[in-house]
Parts: structure tokens; sequence; C-alpha cells
């Protein structure tokens, strides 16, 4: 029986102390990849670093609380002999972190008992527990489990929920705006609303359909790329220059969305 | 661009012909921050470049009906940098699977007197802006987030003025003709950042 | 034939001289005479050279401007600048660009005819003798040798001014009596710093020597 016992004993210190090295190797070859590769590192790669760490703590987890694992506190560790002197077997055993059994050592790592300044909060959170009544203990447990459930039920659902309320959550701020992105474009592409040579009117409205139609970039009398539009001063809204952007498609529609620093309609940078 | 081209290949009478894919978006001013952190993240971890460069579009004409476009840009705040000679042929049609905006790109670096020898050669100029912003690397793919600026007075870069209240956002890669994962991975890479930009495929002729 | 010289003083100053050769001795004798006489000064072999140009012309008489006469641009190569392409017009701004310029060209093509009969090209020896650099080349249009190039380049100074009769002297040790006067180029930029594209315009200036030396036939010399 204590055979056994011992043999159980010795077998679940062995697998810890195998589980524990591979953390501990985890952990400094982390520690280095911090430090050297510092800035190389991508956040996918970090967030592996870390996926590895947790996981390894959960086998450490299960193989404590694995049955055949004896209950390790029912074992007591008492120093027979303490000696100043460097103790080669011991630093071996250790790694050299340990290399003296000496006074200063055992209070640390033979320790059973948590600092006295933990001992008396852990004493006040028992109070405070005991003194509250068994009710309010309860509705207290209740709310905990309703959030954590309401938490996982959200992670694990499928995406399709989540985005139609982040969607509803994010419509007050949109963070781009499409007819902004087709100007940006069209003025990479054709550089439209850029072209310098384009002669500027000013006064009156302009009547937003009448465009020059067809799709050919060539005008009579010069090579530019821009369709011509019939020169007018820019609506109330829009003031991007003085140039009205093309909308074959929707002849009663304005751009308003494209705004300049340029508000009035009399700051020509072109001549006429 | 202010950054080299991406390969210089040997010329074998052409055969070799270099695609630039394209997927582009923009992004509000106010939203600039976020997209550049996020950018930030995901790419690869140097010092995200910023670049001012002056970019100016000049026309040959021909007998045919569209003119040649040649794109020369130079660094505003790199001057010693070489310009930039740039010719992009027409957007691949047809495949509609394709993710990304193809066409043909040749990208030569040259010598400052580039104005000179264009209108030498018969080029006019068409239209020129200044382009100010940001450009981030993952791999082989490129991220440019800029403003453009309109130059009040043609060739002077130094009155210039806001186009739109937002920023252009380009995702380019340059591939040997044929390699069409390259755009599955610029969609991979445009998804992460959404709903931020939304990064597409942009017909320019659904623009004219 | 006839034999043409180019000098390149400094880093590159060239001139074009057409000067008759001795009785009896055909382009490639010639090169052989330099070359065992540049050996016998003293230098040192060290690999090869070339230099080509390829002529191209605008396609439509629309392009040209304003009804000018037709342009013709010069696309050049140097294998002492093996990533570099140069193009240029005559009495024209000269442009560096990389090798990718040649496929920008072949996009071109339909605005820029290649005149592929028109390529000039110049292969021989390189030479070192302590700061010298010797490029003797024949110079070759189609297949037919149309003359010889000795490219002389002064390596540690870069101002045209200050070594050109240093340049001479050492021209003469070899050439003997074949030594030009300074070069054209020299008097467009006297103290200016020496750059690529100013070798590139010498050679295309002797090249088209050597173009139209075409049209006149052989005039009985070999």
């Amino acid at each position: 029986m204590q055979q056994r016992e011992e043999k159980q004993l010795e077998t679940s210190i062995d697998a810890l102390i195998t589980r524990v090295a591979h953390l501990k190797a985890s952990l400094q070859s982390f520690i280095i990849k911090l430090e050297t590769e510092y800035d190389r590192l991508t956040w996918p790669s970090v967030l592996d670093n870390f996926a590895l760490l947790s996981g390894q703590l959960n086998t450490i987890n299960k193989l404590l609380r694995n049955e055949k694992t004896p209950a390790f506190r029912n074992q007591v560790i008492i120093p027979l002999l303490l000696s100043q002197d460097r103790d080669e077997e011991l630093a071996k055993l250790t790694e050299q972190r340990v290399p003296v059994f000496s006074h200063e050592i055992v209070p640390d790592y033979l320790r059973t008992k948590p600092d006295p300044e933990v001992e008396e909060q852990e004493k006040q959170l028992n109070t405070e527990a005991a003194r509250m009544g068994t009710d309010v203990a309860q509705k207290q447990i209740q709310a905990l489990n309703k959030l954590c459930t309401n938490l996982l039920e959200k992670l694990n659902n499928p995406r399709e929920d989540r985005e139609s309320e982040n969607a509803a959550i994010r419509q007050n701020k949109p963070t781009f705006n499409p007819a902004d992105t087709n100007a940006l474009v069209a003025a990479v592409v054709f550089g439209k609303g850029l072209s310098n040579r384009r002669p500027q009117g000013s006064g009156g409205s302009v009547p937003p359909g009448q465009t020059v139609g067809g799709a050919g970039p060539m005008l009579s009398g010069g090579p530019t790329l821009q369709q011509v539009t019939m020169p007018g001063a820019p609506n109330q809204q829009v003031a991007m220059g003085p140039q009205v952007p093309n909308q074959p498609g929707q002849p009663g529609k304005m751009p308003s969305s494209i705004k300049t620093n340029i508000k009035s309609a009399s700051m020509h940078p072109y001549p006429r | 661009m202010e950054a080299p081209p991406v390969t210089v290949l040997p010329v074998s009478g052409g055969t070799i012909n270099m695609m630039e894919y394209l997927l582009q978006g923009s992004v509000l001013d106010q939203s600039l921050e976020s997209l550049l952190h996020r950018l930030r993240g995901l790419c690869d971890n140097m010092e995200p470049d910023t670049f001012v460069d002056h970019e100016m579009v000049f026309l040959l004409k021909g007998q045919q009906g569209s003119p040649f476009i040649l794109r020369a840009r130079h660094s505003l705040d790199r001057p010693n940098a070489p310009w930039h000679l740039r010719y992009l042929g027409q957007p691949e049609v047809g495949d509609k699977s394709r993710h990304a905006l193809v066409r043909n790109c040749v990208d030569v670096a040259v010598s400052h007197n580039l104005t000179e020898f264009l209108s030498e050669m018969g080029f006019r100029m068409d239209h020129e802006f200044v382009a100010k912003g940001h450009i981030f690397r993952k791999g082989a793919l490129k991220v440019v987030v800029c403003k453009l600026y309109r130059l009040l007075l043609p060739g002077n870069t130094e009155s210039t003025e806001n186009l739109s209240l937002s920023n252009l956002v380009e995702l380019s890669m340059l591939a040997p003709a044929g390699q069409d994962t390259v755009s599955d991975d610029m969609r991979n890479f445009a998804e992460q950042l959404k709903p931020l930009v939304h990064l597409e495929k942009i017909d320019p002729k659904r623009l004219m | 034939m006839l034999l043409t010289f180019l000098f390149f003083p400094i880093f590159k100053w060239l001139q074009c001289v057409t000067v008759p050769v001795a009785e009896g001795k055909s382009v490639q004798q010639t090169v052989e005479m330099l070359n065992k006489k540049l050996e016998q000064l003293g230098a040192v072999k060290q690999g090869n050279f070339y230099v080509d140009c390829e002529t191209y012309h605008a396609g439509a008489p629309a392009i040209a401007n304003s009804g000018q006469s037709q342009k013709f641009l010069y696309v050049m190569h140097n294998s002492e600048a093996p990533l570099s392409c140069f193009a240029l017009f005559e009495n024209g701004p000269c442009l560096v660009a990389d090798p990718n310029f040649d496929v920008l060209m072949v996009k071109l093509k339909s605005y820029f005819q290649n005149a592929k009969g028109n390529k000039v090209e110049s292969r021989g020896a390189r030479y070192q003798y302590c700061d010298f650099l010797v490029k003797l080349g024949t110079i070759t249009m189609g297949s037919s040798a149309r003359g010889i190039s000795v490219e002389v380049e002064y390596c540690p100074c870069i101002v045209a001014n200050d070594s050109w009769n240093l340049m001479m002297e050492f021209m003469q040790s070899f050439l003997s009596s074949h030594v030009p006067g300074a070069p054209a180029v020299f008097g467009v930029k006297p103290d200016g710093i020496y750059s690529p594209s100013d070798t590139m315009v010498q050679y295309l200036e002797l090249f088209n020597k050597v173009r139209k030396q075409q049209a006149t036939p052989s005039t009985g010399m070999r």
C-alpha cells in the first residue's frame, strides 16, 4: 500500500516537473523573442505564444486535478539539515537556481502559509462573506452566472447574429464615404478636378443635367482626359473648386459629399 | 511612388510583363488614426514611411483615339531620390471572379531631367497633383494611405489645396502575369480592414 | 577602311577623328596592333566592354511637334553601367533610366519605331593602366565593321579642364601621331562635373558619324 502510494507520488511529481519544464522553456523563448525581435513581431505570432502558454497551463491544471494524483498538500517537507556550504548535487538538480540549502532560502521555498498581510486580507474577506446574508449572496451568484452564460452564448453563436448588432452600433460613425472614394479614384486616374487648364466660369447656378455625354476622353482642340461640363458656379453645398464632377447616370443629383476648404465661389484660383 | 519598383527585370523584348493588382478605397479624416493603428499592427513591423510626392501625368497624342499616358512622380521630401516613371495599361476585363483590378505596369527609375525629356519626346502634361501620406508593406503587398492635393498654380507645389475630406487607400501588388492567387491574398487582407475601409475593385470606366 | 577614333579624357571625354589607316592593314589588324602596344606599355586586360545604340524615330508625322522634321530618339547601353539605360536626343536632354526603359519603348512601339538596321555597337577589350582605363573597340553596324573606337578614361579626376594635358600625353604614348585636339564637348562645360551622360553623348556623336559614312562608298583604302 505504502509502496503504491509512493510510486504514485513519484510519477505524478515527475510528470509535473516535465510539464513545468515545458512551460519554462516556452516562457523563455517568448521572452527572448520579445527582447530581440520586437521590431519584427506580428500580433498573430504574439497571440500564438500566449495560446501556447495557456495550453500548457491547462495541461498542468488537468494533471493536478487528475484522480491518480495524490493530494500534495498531505505531504510535508521538513528540512533536516541546513548548511551555509554550497551543495553541488542540489545545484545540479535545480539548474543552479538553489546552490546553497541555507537559512535564507528555506522560508521562501518551503513556505506553506501565505504572507501575514495576505493572511489578514483573507481573514477580512472571509468575515465579510460570512456577514453577508445567504440570499444576498445567492443573488450575487445568480447575477454572475447569468453574465457568464450570456457572454459564452455570444461567443459561441454564429457570426451573423453578431454582425447585425455591430452594424447597428456602427451606423452612427461611418468611417468612409463611397462618394469620396469615387472622387479620389477619378482624380488619380484621369485628373478629375485637377486639370489646371479648364476654363472656369462663375455666377449663376449650374444645371446639373447639362453634361456632354459620351465616354470618349478626347476633346476637340486638346488632349485632355476630362469631359467638359457646362461651366458654372459650384452649387451651394459643393465647392470642389470650380469643377463640377460628372454624374452621367444621375442627372438630377449633385455630389454633395465633397467638401473642400474653399467656401465661396468668388475665390477662383484659375483665370476665367 | 517614392518606393522603388518592386522588381527590376531583365528586358527581353517585352515578353516579361508585370501586372499590377489593385484595390482601392477611402477613409475619412476622422477615422484616419484608427486605420493607421490597424495597419501598423497588420503590416510588417517597420517604421511606417511617410512620403510627399508630386505626380504629373503626361499624354502623347497619336493617330489612335486614346492618347498614351505616362505618369512621372518625384518625391518632395527626398529630393535626391530618382524620379519614377510609370506606364499603366488598360485594366484587364473579363474575369469577374478576380477580386482585384489587374493592369499591365512598367516602372522605370529615371534621372531628374524627366520633364524636359518627355516634352522633347512630344508628351504634354495633362494634370498634376501632390500626394502626401503613409506607406505600409506586408510581404510583397503595398498599402498606401494618402491625401491628395490640387496645385493652385501649375508647377508650384507650395500652394496646394485639399481635394476632399477623405484619404485615398490603395492596396497593390506587382506580380508577373498569370498569378491569380495574388488577388485572393489581397482580398483576405482587405477583409481585415473592414469595416474601417471598404477596399474594392473600382472600374475607372464607371467613373468617367 | 577609315579609322575613327574616340577619345575620352577625364572619365570620358570623347573626340571623333577620322584618320587614314596604314596601307595594307584591316580593322582587325589595327585593333590587334593597338592592343599589343597597350600591353607592351604595361596595361592589364580586364575583360571586355560594349556600348550600343539603337535608333527610334517618331512613327507618324502627327507626332513631330508643329511640323518639325522627324526627331530621332537614341537608346544606348554601356557595359560600364550595366543597370542603366540612356535615352537621348541629339543636342537634347539625356535621360538616365533603369533597364525597364527598354520595356517601356516596346510599349511605345506604335509611336516610336525602332530602326533596327541602324543599330551601332562597339565591342572590345578593356585595359587598365594605373589610373587610366582604355577601351579599344570595333565599331560595327549590322555585321560590317566600320571603325575603331578608343576610349580613354582618367579615373581620379572629374573636371574636364584639369587633366586634358595629362591625357594627351598618355594617348601619344600608344597612339603616336593620331592624337586629336580637345574634344568639342570640352568647350561646353569646361569646369563641369563629369556624368555618365557625357560619355554617351560623345559616343552618340561618334556613332552618328559612322552612320553617315554608310552613304559614302569605300574610297579604296583598306
